[in-house]
């Protein structure tokens, strides 16, 4: 595929966090968070997206074809947006890996892998049986630098609660379960959704 | 010390589009949030402080519930996002001495023809209008009706239900359509609003939004956006709203002053409103206003800037933040709208169908302007035309220097999207 036949769709989730589909995959290696230019340094695409120019990016995570931005900057996402795109196809078509696997565990990354765990048992014994009565799942992702990555699939896809699932219930769980999570990232494209549990219905 | 946050009671029904945008407002101020729905959450005995269901359908039940709750968690405020919620929310407000409106104010803003009958008392220009009852005789009424008219339930959102009619037949047609609507099984069991309609007086002319906050029954105007596509019927469907609005300054003057008047008249004192106003060679006219704000997705059209004079020097504040603050008691840092113009398409259902897929979003996202192009129903959801359907299946937003190149943007980018469907069963 060229770099023409790329598609990218964005989805902002707000002013300070937008979710960019692209048509092919991205990073086949699991989820990569990004929280600093210094921890991009090596990967072509979130180096290119952390030096766009007046954005204050704070964060980037990969995920097969999803890349979700975070930035403090106030300017509108499609200003943001637009070198966002640019710097996915330059680097989809620079011939080299966009995100360089996962180094090695280091510290924090030990750190992750504990805290993996205990998020794991907790979707498992606790959030999953709760959201399977909506005929929801979550899927955990992965947990990088503490923070928490989620997918949600059945009910809970495209649902118009989604929202208050993730932060009034599941996040709310780990702050009170796992003090040690720093936060949580819904990295699910919910426009996906084919049988969400409630679906919006009014203007 | 560190002094708690405050804690918001946000009142979202189960189907509203409004749950990002609230719940995100109000992290990003940090306050402590209880979502309050109709239905329990699955997480409710996980998080008993950050979730509690209300009965929605029963005011002064949900405000008892919520003194219930008040008592383990102290709240400061609470906010409503749509019509139903908007009594629910007054009646907490009263329950809780929190800053709000009176009930009988939020329940006549709910209700079109307690609505009609205050603003008529008041001298509010509104058209003429008499309440029928489903069980008489449409024909009857039809030799004395005055043409054209209008048909509409008292309570349905999003114009569902509302029919033009031009002469007898017309009228008779109307009515039995309407009263179908009625008796579908989600409408009927709502009360007795179900079994009546209000017939009005089509008033012809250019129609505007108004968004607004109400402050000690002061109204503080927030927006007006133009509905550039003529809503003359038969079915009012709505599509674009621009702002600002092209309405002369003095035209728009007296918008406001219309709008005030109804605020007035209702009896609102604190909180969002959305208003539709027509305005033509007599006036400024009063159609409907809601205690609650704009619907949908909409409220992303607006954008508010705590800069110099809204030159975007500053933080950009969302409608959502300002209705937070203001429950809240907290500061407001502005209440200025951005400079540049901005608009939203609802996207109009063409015909009735289940969906199969959306074609041309891609497209429609490169026009320029366009910011975002978002399709909220999903594949194997029913699209259901107006005058009985009320679900848009998606939005699509522009910004830009003019609201004439806004518009123009959200019409070429509609122009791309195709809704392929297939019948229902």
């Amino acid at each position: 595929m060229s770099a023409a036949d790329l598609r990218i769709t964005a989805e902002p989730i707000d002013n300070g966090r937008c979710k960019f589909l692209v048509s092919e995959p991205i990073h086949a290696g699991g989820v990569r968070r990004f929280a600093s230019p210094d921890e991009a340094r090596g990967s072509p695409l979130p180096e290119a997206i952390f030096a766009i120019p007046g954005a204050d990016v704070t964060e980037v995570i990969v995920s097969g074809n999803l890349v979700t931005v975070v930035k403090r900057s106030p300017a509108p996402w499609p200003v943001v947006g637009k070198a966002v795109g640019r710097a996915i196809r330059a680097a989809l078509a620079g011939g080299h890996q966009a995100v360089v696997t996962k180094p090695a565990a280091s510290g924090s990354a030990t750190a992750d892998d504990a805290l993996y765990e205990r998020v794991a048992d907790l979707f498992e014994s606790q959030v999953n049986p709760m959201v399977a009565r909506h005929g929801g799942r979550v899927e955990l992702i992965d947990v990088q630098d503490a923070v928490v990555m989620v997918r949600m699939g059945g009910g809970c896809q495209g649902c118009g609660m989604a929202d208050v699932t993730l932060r009034q219930g599941i996040e709310a769980m780990l702050q009170q379960q796992v003090p040690e999570v720093k936060g949580i990232v819904d990295i699910t494209d919910h426009t996906a959704g084919s049988n969400p549990y409630f679906a919006a219905a009014k203007k | 010390m560190r002094r708690p946050s405050p804690r918001l009671l946000l009142l979202l029904p189960t189907v509203t589009y409004r749950t990002v945008a609230f719940v995100e407002a109000a992290r990003r101020l940090g306050v402590e949030v209880t979502v309050a729905s109709e239905r329990p959450s699955t997480f409710e005995q996980a998080n008993p402080a950050g979730l509690v269901t209300l009965d929605f359908a029963d005011p002064a039940r949900a405000a008892g519930q919520a003194r219930a709750f008040a008592r383990r968690h102290v709240v400061q405020g609470v906010v409503a996002v749509d019509d139903d919620t908007a009594v629910v929310a007054a009646a907490i407000s009263e329950e809780l001495g929190l800053r709000g409106n009176p009930v009988a104010a939020a329940a006549a803003a709910r209700d079109k023809h307690q609505q009609r009958l205050r603003l008529a008392a008041a001298g509010v220009a509104v058209p003429r209008f008499e309440l029928l009852a489903t069980a008489e005789d449409p024909e009857r009424v039809a030799r004395r009706a005055s043409y054209p008219c209008v048909l509409k339930p008292l309570r349905l959102s999003a114009s569902r239900g509302v029919v033009r009619a031009d002469d007898a037949a017309g009228f008779v047609a109307a009515f039995q359509r309407l009263t179908a609507i009625l008796e579908e099984p989600d409408v009927a069991r709502c009360g007795d609003w179900a079994r009546q309609i209000l017939v009005e007086e089509f008033v012809p002319g250019r129609e505007v939004a108004v968004e607004g906050l109400v402050t000690l029954g002061v109204l503080t105007v927030l927006a007006i956006f133009d509905k550039p596509d003529p809503l003359d019927g038969p079915f009012f469907e709505e599509t674009i709203y621009v702002t600002p609005s092209r309405l002369a300054p003095t035209a728009r003057q007296e918008v406001a002053a219309c709008v005030q008047a109804a605020v007035g008249a209702l009896g609102l004192r604190e909180g969002p409103i959305h208003a539709e106003v027509r305005y033509n060679d007599r006036g400024a006219w009063l159609i409907e206003l809601a205690a609650r704000p704009i619907g949908g997705r909409c409220s992303a059209a607006l954008r508010f800037t705590a800069g110099e004079g809204g030159t975007g020097n500053g933080e950009q504040v969302s409608l959502e933040e300002i209705i937070i603050r203001h429950a809240l008691g907290m500061s407001i840092p502005t209440i200025e709208r951005e400079v540049q113009a901005s608009g939203v398409m609802m996207i109009p259902v063409s015909g009735a169908g289940v969906l199969r897929e959306v074609r041309g979003v891609g497209e429609a996202r490169k026009v320029p302007l366009v910011e975002e192009v978002v399709i909220t129903a999903h594949p194997g959801q029913a699209l259901v035309p107006w005058p009985e359907g009320s679900r848009y299946p998606g939005f699509i937003f522009a910004r830009g220097g003019t609201s004439e190149a806004v518009e123009a943007a959200l019409r070429a980018a509609h122009a791309q999207l195709e809704f392929l469907t297939e019948p229902a069963d």
